[in-house]
Parts: C-alpha cells; structure tokens; sequence
C-alpha cells in the first residue's frame, strides 16, 4: 500500500504490487485454464474438424462417383443416340421400300383390274352376241316351222332337193 | 483505506470511482471505454487473423471461428426462427462474443497492473452504461424487426391473446432492457467484487475457485444476453395466428 499508492496519485503507472494486483491467483487461473481449455475446446474443434474433413471426403467421393456415371450415362447417351440415328437411317429405307413395293402392288394391281375389267367386258360381250344369235336362230326356226308347213307342197319340196343336191354338188 | 490496521493493506478495494474523462458536458468513464477498445480490437484481430488465409481443412483460428459461428447460427435459427435469423445472425453474434470476450478478458487480464490516476481496469460490462447501451440496442433491434417484417401489425402483438395484456406489453418493453442490463451489470459486477473483495481479505488461494466460478458465470451470462436478445426479436418477428 506505499509505493504504489504513491504511484496511484501521480496518474498512468504500473502496479507492481503482487497482492494488490491479483496476479498470483490469476496466475493460477489462467494456468489452470490453459491446461483444461486446450483439451475441452481443442477436443470440441478436433473432433469438428474431422467431421468436416470427413464430410468433405465423403462429398468428393460422392463427386467422383457422380463424375463416373456422367460419363458413363454420356457414354450410353451418344451410343444411344447412334443407334436412334441408325434405326432411324433403317427406318427411312424401310419406309422407302415398302413405299416403291405398295406403290409397285398397286400399279400392278391396276393393271390386273383393268385387264379384268376388259376380260370380263370380252366375255359378256361374246356371250351376249352368242345368245342374240342363238335366239335369232331360234326365231327363225320356229318361224320356219311356223311357215313351213302351208309353204311346203310336192313341187317346191322336189325343187328345193334339187337345189341343195345342187349345191352340194357345187360345195 | 490509509487508516486501517497493517494486516488489512495487502490490496486495496474501491467502488464507484471513474477515470473521467470530460467531452462538452458529458463525463465519460474512461477505463470502460479503454477495455472496450482493447476487447473490440482483440476480436477484430482474431477475426481478420482467422479469415485471412482460409483454407478448406480448418485448423487453428479459423477453425475456432468456424466453431463460433455455428453456435451463434443455432441459437439465432433456435430462437428467431428460419425465416429471418440470417438478417440478425451478426447483431446476436456480436452481442455474444462482445460480452463473452468482455467478461472473460475482465477476469482473466490482470488489469490492475495498470494504474489509472482513479478507477481501475475491469471488465467493460462491469459498468452499467455499457450494458444499458448494449440492451437499448436490442430493444431498436426487436422495435425495427418486428415493425420491418410485419409492418404496423406489428402491434397486434400487444393485443396478441387478449387485449388485457395491453399494459403489461407495454411494460414490458420497459422492463426487458431494464432486466437485460441489470442483469448483465450485476452479475459481472458482482463477480469482480466478490474476487476483489476475497483478494482483500485472503489473497492467496481461497479467490482461485470464485475466480473459476466467475469464468462459469461470465459465459453463461454472454450465453442469458445473446440468447434473450434474439428470443425478443423472435418475438417480434413471430407470426401470430
């Protein structure tokens, strides 16, 4: 209490007093806390540091992997692409060929038509010319019977031998 | 002091006595201002030590820093909430680590190796005007989170369950700054008294477990102003339903 109360009234100063300044105790305190500090805090930081170390491992394995298969799923991408093109390129043949066979079918199937539709015109035709001169005959035929009978005398059946004798003769 | 008996003048105990300085009208105590600077110094040295050369694998400073800024995350997104905790992360954060660092340094620097021409070294906290600012500025801080988030209807939190709890809002906004600054003051007050007081009267030994009870004290009251500080403005930015 004498030298530094001295010191005290003169202003700004340092107190060198061991008691007054508590420093013994403080010693003690801070000795103390930097012998638990380290290992509570220092625990406590450790044990985050390799959390994060250990998250950020884990975060670039995980990218890694993830790099792996985007290149994988590119690789699959383009291959995949390749075989859209080439089954499209096939796909347009194809298409390309079934067109010129349908449109070949077609023609052809035209020109079966066609011809069948002149067969079958022919054929009527044939017939009913077969059957017009079938009934003219027939017509005449029985016109023929029609008249025959009053037409047909001694004379005339003589005459009419003598002209197809004749004839014959002639044929 | 100078008339006691031999055996009671191994330290010397006073309270109450400022190194004032004087601006204008205003009388400023010095020794508060002197250890704010130096604490608000040695965190800015920490942090910029801590952050100029960050690495991926934190070691050492940053990583303590790392530490720190995960805990004043939790307890602002625990007592804020989600939605707005980023916006007032820093002011806990701050709050936190100023008084923290305050009390600590208050109780672990050896201060009184300095001599003032009157008052002594302490922590800053230890004065009640830093802890009346220090609460003041919460209360602007609740006032204008929960004025910018909601708007007026911010005061529909006076009427919240009832209008009966009108009054007691209302003083509550008095009494909240008023119990965090008392709070805060007079814990570490305390502290550095009982210590000096102990000092006084056995100076070796007997002050080293309220020295270690006071370390404890110190933080959990950083812990009470930063927690209670961001628990105001989670009030204040509550939506009520």
């Amino acid at each position: 209490m004498n030298l530094p109360l001295i010191l005290a009234s003169e202003g700004f100063g340092l107190n060198l007093n061991l008691f007054e300044t508590n420093v013994l105790n403080l010693a003690v305190v801070i000795f103390g806390l930097y012998k638990f500090l380290p290992n509570f805090l220092g625990g406590m930081l450790e044990r985050r540091r390799k959390a994060i170390l250990l998250d950020l491992e884990d975060a670039e394995d995980r990218l890694q992997e993830a790099t792996n298969a985007l290149e994988k799923a590119k690789q699959e991408l383009s291959s995949a692409e390749q075989k859209a093109s080439q089954i499209r390129s096939d796909c347009k043949s194809r298409a390309e060929a079934i067109r010129l066979e349908s449109e070949k079918r077609t023609v052809e199937e035209m020109a079966r038509i066609k011809q069948g539709a002149a067969s079958d015109l022919n054929a009527e035709a044939s017939r009913v010319s077969t059957q017009l001169r079938r009934e003219a005959a027939r017509l005449a035929i029985e016109k023929a019977l029609e008249t025959l009978p009053g037409k047909l005398d001694k004379v005339s059946q003589s005459k009419f031998l003598t002209d197809s004798i004749n004839n014959m003769g002639e044929g | 002091m100078g008339s006691l008996p031999f055996f009671f003048t191994f330290a010397e105990l006073e309270v109450g006595q400022h190194l004032y300085w004087q601006f204008g009208n205003l009388r400023i105590h010095g020794q508060v201002f002197l250890t704010s600077w130096i604490v608000i110094g040695a965190l800015l040295a920490l942090v910029v030590v801590g952050t100029k050369k960050m690495e991926r694998d934190p070691q050492g400073v940053q990583n303590l820093l790392e530490f720190l800024w995960d805990y004043i995350r939790d307890l602002a997104r625990t007592q804020i909430g989600e939605k707005v905790y980023r916006d007032w992360m820093p002011f806990i954060g701050t709050l936190f680590l100023f008084i923290f660092v305050s009390n600590w340094g208050g109780a672990l620097v050896p201060w009184r190796l300095i001599h003032l021409p009157s008052g002594e070294l302490g922590a800053p906290t230890a004065d009640i005007n830093t802890t009346v600012a220090l609460a003041l500025l919460v209360s602007l801080s609740y006032f204008y989170a929960g004025l910018s988030n909601k708007g007026l209807r911010y005061f529909e939190y006076y009427v919240h369950p009832t209008p009966i709890m009108l009054p007691f809002k209302i003083v509550e906004d008095f009494t909240k700054p008023l119990s965090l600054s008392f709070r805060l003051f007079g814990n570490i007050l305390a502290d550095e008294l009982v210590v000096a007081v102990l000092v006084f009267l056995v100076p070796l030994v007997l002050p080293v477990p309220v020295m270690f009870l006071g370390l404890f004290t110190s933080a959990i009251q950083a812990l009470i102003f930063a927690t209670l500080a961001a628990y105001y403005i989670g009030e204040a930015v509550e939506e009520h339903h």
